[in-house]
C-alpha cells in the first residue's frame, strides 16, 4: 500500500477520534486496520496521547469552594433586596403606555363633556392634555428602551448560547 | 490543598430543565450544588485556555457570579456545561483584555486571535508540570504548554469534557469544521511530542 493511503486512513483516524468521521469512512478504516499495522500503530500512538491527557490532576483549594458559595449568597441577598433597575423601568414604561393611550381615550371620547364642565375651551383642554399627559409619557416611551439598552451595554455582553 | 474525586461529579447534569427552572428564580442552594458539581471541570478548562493558574480562582468566582445574574437566560434546552464554560471563556477574555495582556484595538470577533496571542506570564513551572500524574503525562506537560491556547481548549473540551463537536463549536463560536481541525492539529503535535520523548528516551 502507498504511503498516501496510510496518511488517509491516518486522517481518518484523527477525525474519528475528534468525533468527525462519517459511519461508512469508520466502517472502511475499521477494516483497514485489521490488516495495517502500521496504522495501527498510529491509532496506539494517538489513544495514549488521550490517556495522558487525562493523566493531568489539577490541584484545588478545597477553601475556594466555600468562598465562591459565600460570595454568591451575599450576591444573592442584595439582589432580591434592590428590585433590579430593568424591572423598575419596566413599570415605568408599562405606566407611560397607559398615560398615552388613557390620555389619548379621555380625550376624544370625553373632552368635550370635561371642557364644558369646566368651561373652557376643547382646543385649551386638548393643549393641556398633549402637553402635561401625552408628550412626557410618549418621551419615556423612547428614553427607556435606550436607557435599559445602555445599562445591559455597560454590564458585559450576553453569552452567546442559551 | 486535595486532588479532587471525579467520582463525585455526577447526577444534575441529566437534568437541564430543572437547572433552568431553579436558575431563573435564583435558587442559591441549587447554585451550592452546581458549584460542588463543576468547581473543578471550570478551574481545568480555565487552566487550559489561559496555561497558567493565576487569576483562575478569581475568574471562577465571577463565573459562578454571572450564572447567578445571568441564569434566566439559560432555558435548558441545551445541556448545561457548554452554556457554563461560554460564560468563562467570555469572563477570561474580557479579563485578559483588561490586563493588557491582549491588543487593546481587537474587536469582540478576533477574540480567538487574542487567545492565541497571549503570552506566558513567567517562568514558574506550568501548571500542566505541576499536575503530572503519569509519566505520559510528563510528557505531555511541555508540549500542552508550548500549543496554542485554542487547540489545548479544542483538546479538553473533547477528550476530558467529552462534549461533542456542536457543543464545542457553540462555545468558542466556530464552525464545526474548524473545532475538529483544531483537535486534529492538536493530537497531531501532542503525538509527535510523546514520540519526540519516547526516542529521547
Amino acid at each position: 500500500m502507498g504511503t498516501d493511503i496510510h496518511e488517509t486512513f491516518e486522517q481518518m483516524i484523527d477525525e474519528t477520534l475528534a468525533g468527525n468521521v462519517e459511519r461508512e469512512k469508520e466502517e472502511s478504516l475499521r477494516r483497514h486496520l485489521q490488516d495495517c499495522a502500521r496504522c495501527q500503530e498510529y491509532l496506539a500512538a494517538s489513544t495514549r496521547v488521550i490517556a495522558g491527557l487525562r493523566g493531568f490532576s489539577f490541584d484545588v483549594d478545597p477553601a475556594s469552594q466555600a468562598k465562591v458559595c459565600a460570595v454568591m449568597r451575599q450576591r444573592a441577598q442584595q439582589m432580591e433586596a434592590a428590585p433590579t433597575s430593568g424591572r423598575r423601568m419596566a413599570w415605568i414604561s408599562i405606566a407611560a403606555l397607559i398615560l398615552t393611550v388613557g390620555g389619548s381615550f379621555v380625550d376624544l371620547q370625553f373632552g368635550g363633556l370635561i371642557a364644558s364642565a369646566f368651561d373652557i375651551q376643547r382646543a385649551q383642554m386638548q393643549q393641556g392634555v398633549i402637553a402635561f399627559g401625552i408628550v412626557p409619557s410618549l418621551c419615556l416611551l423612547i428614553l427607556i428602551p435606550i436607557l435599559l439598552k445602555l445599562s445591559a451595554g455597560g454590564t458585559g455582553r450576553q453569552e452567546r448560547i442559551r | 490543598m486535595f486532588e479532587y474525586d471525579m467520582a463525585l461529579v455526577a447526577g444534575l447534569s441529566s437534568n437541564t430543565r430543572q437547572i433552568a427552572v431553579r436558575l431563573r428564580q435564583g435558587n442559591v442552594s441549587l447554585l451550592e450544588e452546581l458549584v460542588g458539581q463543576y468547581q473543578y471541570r471550570l478551574t481545568r478548562y480555565l487552566i487550559y485556555l489561559l496555561g497558567t493558574r493565576d487569576g483562575v480562582d478569581d475568574l471562577v468566582q465571577e463565573t459562578w457570579l454571572r450564572v447567578l445574574e445571568r441564569g434566566s437566560s439559560y432555558d435548558g434546552r441545551s445541556r448545561f456545561e457548554p452554556w457554563l464554560f461560554t460564560i468563562a471563556r467570555n469572563l477570561a477574555i474580557d479579563s485578559m483584555r483588561k490586563r493588557r495582556i491582549f491588543s487593546l484595538d481587537s474587536k469582540d470577533d478576533d477574540a480567538e486571535r487574542d487567545i492565541s496571542a497571549q503570552m506566558p506570564a513567567s517562568n514558574a513551572p506550568s501548571p500542566f508540570t505541576l499536575a503530572a500524574r503519569t509519566e505520559d503525562a510528563e510528557r505531555l506537560a511541555g508540549s500542552l504548554e508550548a500549543l496554542q491556547p485554542i487547540y489545548r481548549e479544542a483538546l479538553v473540551l473533547r477528550f476530558q469534557e467529552d462534549l461533542s463537536l456542536q457543543e464545542i463549536s457553540a462555545i468558542v463560536g466556530s464552525p464545526v469544521a474548524t473545532v475538529a481541525s483544531r483537535i486534529r492539529r492538536g493530537l497531531r503535535t501532542l503525538r509527535e511530542g510523546l514520540e519526540g520523548g519516547n526516542h529521547g528516551n
